[in-house]
This record gives structure tokens, C-alpha cells and sequence, in this order.
């Protein structure tokens, strides 16, 4: 294992640039996953690490070793393609053991990884058949398969779960966790689905147009994004954005006055050189307060009252509502015990620890930051 | 019920449509066939007369020493010109499947041999290794000084050999040239990336992924030269009619000096047994198809 640095990495093709000035640094055994909206440069990135594509300027590095200009075969990495891209004229056994054998492994040590691998990923039985014959997901294991077989300092996945119907990504996606925390494995994971960062990644990194936006823990990343796009792309339903104006001490909007003093992390005295101000509030941190959840006087809640539903989505353990703040349409994720209907009048609580204030700018950057 | 008589109209109805095809199949290609097996047991006279002679064709030519020479011939054009065609197309088609400039040019240009009627660029062969006039002899001779003697390369039936060989391969190396290109780019770019990540260099690479996925393509290729070639007559003929393939040897048989039909018709039924044994052999057993 080894770590992975990239030091001002920029890619472009002629004059387009698609990856900007990236900087990043994957611990030795840390899972990394880079994501974003399809274009931000997440997999060209990756292809970097792997050498399937060039550097245009910068150095990325692997444990000690320079590679800007090592092919590939010369990298000891191993990758999982998003298309799978197993051998086709080779069956699963002699997949997996490919680039085994290529390293210079004895006997001995290609038949207890073989054995290793076939029994962690259920290839047992599939040995001698050819990918043809395979379906989706186990064309998936085997691919897995053939990059953890290797004994590579770097482990590299593009988007390996995207072919795949829900529930099997589901499970997929909890074996890869498994494996890695089993195997204590460096690894870059690509994808842009944000389950996968928040549920797989030590750390995730979150990119648009080439240029990363924020790198944090999931729950950092979560929390507190530093800007609204991080904000608005991590978390489903994505989170809600009011403007506010700023009045004494107090942010206003529609008809609510939220006192600015009582969120968490915020700088009055920063707050007063903004004239408006978006609040970002995840529709998971509302409540009905007809529920009274965990209410002690310590919490920090306010409440929106008068709110009226436009749209109940029942979605079994939880339920989504739609409704109308400030003119804009907003989202609530509430617990299953609730009982809003359709049309009706109800108020919502929040805690307001959990509120965020992003400034008006195009980026819309984090003005409340502090601790997770 | 229902469904057995829709299966039995069904079938009754394919059999109408395929009709025509057969009749002219059976005209064209069964017809002449059964005719020669036919006629390769008589004695055939120009004027049409024909004597009943059994097996006594095929036994003069199994005793016919320049028949077991015509088949040394062959074999030895088969090998060189199928081996030949198929490694020249698959190098043409790797390096035409590489990024360049002009390359739709360039492969375009690759196509002309196959293009060129053989009656002129035969010609232009024949020039070519003309003892006198030609740029072969003027190069090795004259220029390079690698022997002191021009050679008639194409009158002296051993080296017409290897001129014919060397035409043919020149004519007919795109065709395997396009067969195997078309397939090339069909090849998933991921599986090189994911050779290359299991540490295979170019070599490995074109070994390990390439190769397996040309696999059918050029079993085709290879089998269609081995068809072609075994019948190619004029390429031969015309640039060198002193290098007796089969074709040739039965040509010479049928229609020159002593004009004997049936003996050339036996030939050509051996040939034909030949050639589909070959095929045969190479399909059920090489390819395992």
C-alpha cells in the first residue's frame, strides 16, 4: 500500500481545460471518493492516477515514486472499469489471475489469492465460465475480483457500481466497504452518486468543471459544505435555500424572523457587512412539531408556522412533503408518525445548530463555519 | 393443433420462398459439379463424343509424375501466399488502427492493389523483373552490386514461384487487410487499459487482447485465402504461366497440347474432395466452430 499525492494536476484537450490546478493527498490505506456531476473531471482524474490518460501540467505521485511518466503496466495499480472490462476469451479463473501472474507471483501465491478472492466475492461456483456467460452482477464481483487479487499499491474503481440494478449496487456497495476496511486498502473511488461518497469514502472530494469544491469527512462534507453547489449536490432531497434579508439581528423572510444570533457558529459582526444572506436548511433536519420529537428546553428550535402542504410523498419509514417558503418551493423529510395531509396548515420545526448561511455571491460560500 | 398447423403452412411457405434460390444454386453450382464427376469417367473427344473409360483417368493421373509436381506447387503457393496475406493485412491493420495524420488517406490507399485489374498490374510486374529493362535487376545489380548476374527471375519456373507468391500477397493482402481493420474497431478500448493496468506492455497487450479478439476474423481470413487460393488461376496464368499450381497443371490438362477433358475433369473432382476435406478439417478441428 501506498499513499497518493497530486500536486497542482491540470488536464486539458487543446484548449479545454477539464481538470484545474488539483491538489489532493490519499493516505497510505484511506478510501478516497471523488465525486460530482458527470464532466467534472472525477474520472479523468482517476485515469490520471492510472496513467490511461496524461498530465498536462503538475506531478502526481505514489508512496515516493514519481509517475508522471511511467506507463501503466509500470504503476502496480489495480482498476475496476465501470464497464467491467474483463478479458472475453478468458474464463473468471484465469481473469482474476491475469495480472497475478504478470507481477511475477509463484504458484503458491496465485492459488491462496485465487482461493481468497473467489471465496470473499462468491466466484466459486463461476470459475471456468467465460464473462459471456456471466450476468451483470457477477461480470461486477469479477472485475472486483481481478483488481483485489492484485497485490497493487493503489486500488482505483470508476464508477464499478453504475451498471447495476439498486438493491445489488446496495449490496455491492456494503462488500466494497467490507473488503476495504478488511484489507486496509489505498483507494480512489469514483462516482457520482452521492450515496456511494457518503457511505464508502475515509474522505470524499467533491469536484465541478475540474476544480475540487470542498474535501472533508462525509459528515464535514455533509454538515458543513462550503459552498451552496457542495450543499445542494450532497444530501437527497437536496437542501433548501431561502434568501433572507438581515435586519438588526434578525434574518427575515416571507413572514418569519429567524434571531441570526441563535445559529450556530455565526459571527455577528461578519453578518452585518451582508445585506441578504441564503439559509440552507436539509429537509431532513425539519420536524412536524405536532410530534414533539425530542423536545427538551435545551433545544434550539424555531418554528415555521402556517406552513401549508402542498404534496405528501409516503415513502414507507419516512415522508416527504412539498411546500411553499418564502415563495420557493421547499422540501421536508418527516418522520413516519406524521400525520400531514395534503392542503393542510402545519408548522415545522428546526433545529437551528443545524442551519446554514450561505453568503449571495455566484459561489454562495459557508459563512457560518465551526465545528461539526 | 393450431399451432402445428401454422408451423406446417410456415414451413410450406419458406420452402415457396427459397425456391428460386435453390433452382438457380442447383443450376449454377450442383449441376456443373455432378456434370464433371460425370464426365471424369469418359474419354472426351472436342467434337463431343464420349467413351466410357471407368476409373482410368484418375489412375493415368495418379501416375502422372507432373501432377504430384503440381501439387508440391500449390502447397508451397498456398502456404506463402496465406501466411503472407494474413500477417501483412493484420501489421497494415494494427498500424492503420493507430491515430495519425491522413490516416483515412492512408487507408483508403492501402486498398489499391485489390482495386487494380490484375491484366495491367501484371504488366507492370512483368517490367518489374524484366532481365533487361527491369528496376529489379537494375537495383540489384547495377546499384546495390549484390550479384554480377541480371536473373530472369520470372522465366525460371523455381523463382516464378516466389514472384507469384509475392503478387499475389502484394494483390491480396487488403482484403485481409479490411476484414481484420473492421474488426480492430470494434475492440473495447478498456480492455488495453485494463491489460495495461495488469502490467502488460504493447507486446503483452497486442498477445493478450488483439490477438484473441482477431481470432475469428482471421480464421476467416485464413480460410477464405485457402478456398481462393487453391482456385486462383489468372493471377498465376498471366504473370507466369511456367509455374504449374493445380489450376494450371488441369488447364494445361484440359484445354492445351493434348486436349484430355476427362483426365481434367478428375482432377478437379479430386481437388474438389480435397478442398472440402480441408475445409472440414480446419473448421471442425482447428477452429472448433
Amino acid at each position: 500500500m501506498s499513499s497518493v499525492i497530486l500536486r497542482n494536476v491540470n488536464k486539458s484537450y487543446g484548449n479545454l481545460p477539464i481538470v484545474k490546478n488539483l491538489n489532493l493527498e490519499v493516505k497510505d490505506g484511506e478510501f478516497v471518493v471523488l465525486v460530482g456531476p458527470s464532466g467534472c473531471g472525477k474520472s479523468t482524474t482517476l485515469r490520471m492516477v492510472a496513467g490511461l490518460e496524461d498530465i498536462t501540467q503538475g506531478d502526481i505521485q505514489i508512496g515516493d515514486r514519481a509517475i508522471n511518466d511511467l506507463p501503466p503496466h509500470k504503476r502496480n495499480i489495480a482498476m475496476v472499469f465501470q464497464n467491467y472490462a474483463l478479458y472475453p476469451h478468458m474464463s473468471v479463473r484465469e481473469n482474476i489471475v491475469f495480472g497475478l501472474k504478470k507481477s511475477g507471483a509463484d504458484a503458491q501465491t496465485i492459488k491462496r489469492k485465487l482461493a481468497d478472492v473467489s471465496e470473499m466475492l462468491k466466484l466459486d461456483d463461476y470459475l471456468d465460465r467465460k464473462p459471456a456467460d456471466l450476468s451483470g452482477g457477477q461480470r461486477q464481483r469479477v472485475a472486483m475480483g481481478r483488481a483485489l487479487a492484485r497485490d497493487a499499491d493503489v486500488y482505483l474503481f470508476d464508477e464499478p457500481l453504475s451498471n447495476l440494478d439498486a438493491k445489488l449496487r446496495h449490496h455491492m456497495r456494503t462488500e466494497i466497504a467490507r473488503i476495504q476496511h478488511q484489507y486496509n486498502m489505498t483507494a480512489i473511488y469514483v462516482t457520482h452518486d452521492q450515496i456511494e461518497a457518503m457511505t464508502l469514502g475515509d474522505r470524499v472530494v467533491v469536484m465541478r468543471d475540474g476544480v475540487v469544491e470542498q474535501v472533508g469527512t462525509p459528515m464535514e462534507i455533509y454538515l458543513q459544505p462550503t459552498n451552496t453547489f457542495v450543499a445542494t449536490f450532497i444530501g437527497s432531497p437536496a437542501m433548501n435555500l431561502f434568501e433572507a434579508k438581515i435586519e438588526g439581528e434578525d434574518l427575515v423572510f416571507d413572514k418569519y424572523r429567524i434571531p441570526a444570533s441563535k445559529i450556530a457558529n455565526v459571527d455577528m459582526h461578519n453578518l452585518a457587512s451582508h445585506e441578504t444572506v441564503l439559509v440552507g436548511i436539509r429537509p431532513d433536519f425539519f420536524e412536524d412539531s405536532a410530534l414533539s420529537l425530542k423536545r427538551s428546553p435545551s433545544d434550539n428550535l424555531f418554528e415555521f408556522n402556517d406552513i401549508e402542504v402542498d404534496l405528501v410523498e409516503n415513502l414507507g419509514f419516512d415522508k416527504e412533503i412539498m411546500f411553499k417558503l418564502g415563495g420557493e418551493d421547499a422540501k421536508a423529510r418527516l418522520d413516519l408518525r406524521s400525520h400531514v395531509q395534503r392542503q393542510e396548515n402545519i408548522s415545522l420545526s428546526v433545529d437551528l445548530n443545524r442551519v446554514l448561511l450561505f453568503d449571495t455571491s455566484p459561489q454562495g460560500m459557508l459563512i457560518n463555519a465551526g465545528e461539526v | 393443433m393450431a399451432s402445428s398447423i401454422l408451423i406446417k403452412n410456415e414451413a410450406r411457405l419458406g420452402l415457396k420462398m427459397v425456391a428460386p434460390a435453390i433452382g438457380i444454386i442447383g443450376l449454377l453450382v450442383i449441376y456443373p459439379i455432378l456434370f464433371n464427376i460425370y464426365l471424369s469417367f469418359f474419354d472426351v473427344q472436342l467434337n463431343g463424343t464420349k467413351t466410357f473409360v471407368g476409373l482410368d483417368n484418375y489412375s493415368d493421373l495418379l501416375g502422372n509424375p507432373r501432377y504430384y509436381h503440381s501439387i508440391g506447387v500449390s502447397v508451397i503457393y498456398l502456404l506463402g501466399t496465406v501466411i503472407g496475406t494474413t500477417v501483412l493485412g493484420l501489421a497494415a491493420a494494427v498500424l492503420m488502427n493507430q491515430e495519425f495524420h491522413f490516416r483515412n488517406i492512408a487507408r483508403g490507399l492501402i486498398l489499391l492493389p485489390y482495386f487494380a485489374p490484375v491484366i495491367s498490374v501484371v504488366f507492370g510486374w512483368q517490367f518489374i523483373f524484366d532481365p533487361v529493362n527491369g528496376i529489379y535487376n537494375h537495383v540489384v545489380v547495377d546499384v546495390l552490386h549484390l550479384t554480377d548476374t541480371r536473373e530472369n527471375l520470372i522465366g525460371n519456373p523455381d523463382s516464378a514461384l516466389f514472384v507469384v507468391i509475392l503478387f499475389d500477397i502484394w494483390k491480396h493482402f487488403p482484403i485481409a487487410y479490411l476484414l481484420l481493420l473492421a474488426k480492430l474497431q470494434s475492440v473495447p478500448k478498456d480492455l488495453y487499459e485494463a491489460a495495461a493496468i495488469d502490467g502488460q506492455n504493447a507486446w503483452g497487450r497486442f498477445w493478450h487482447v488483439t490477438l484473441p479478439e482477431l481470432k475469428f476474423v482471421i480464421a476467416t481470413v485464413v480460410l477464405l485465402r485457402i478456398i481462393w487460393n487453391l482456385n486462383r488461376f489468372e493471377d498465376v496464368y498471366l504473370l507466369a504461366p511456367n509455374v504449374e499450381t493445380l489450376p494450371i497443371f488441369t488447364y494445361y490438362q484440359a484445354f492445351a497440347g493434348i486436349v484430355d477433358q476427362g483426365g481434367a475433369a478428375a482432377i478437379s473432382v479430386i481437388q474438389l474432395l480435397v478442398l472440402v476435406g480441408l475445409i472440414w478439417l480446419y473448421v471442425r478441428k482447428v477452429l472448433k466452430w
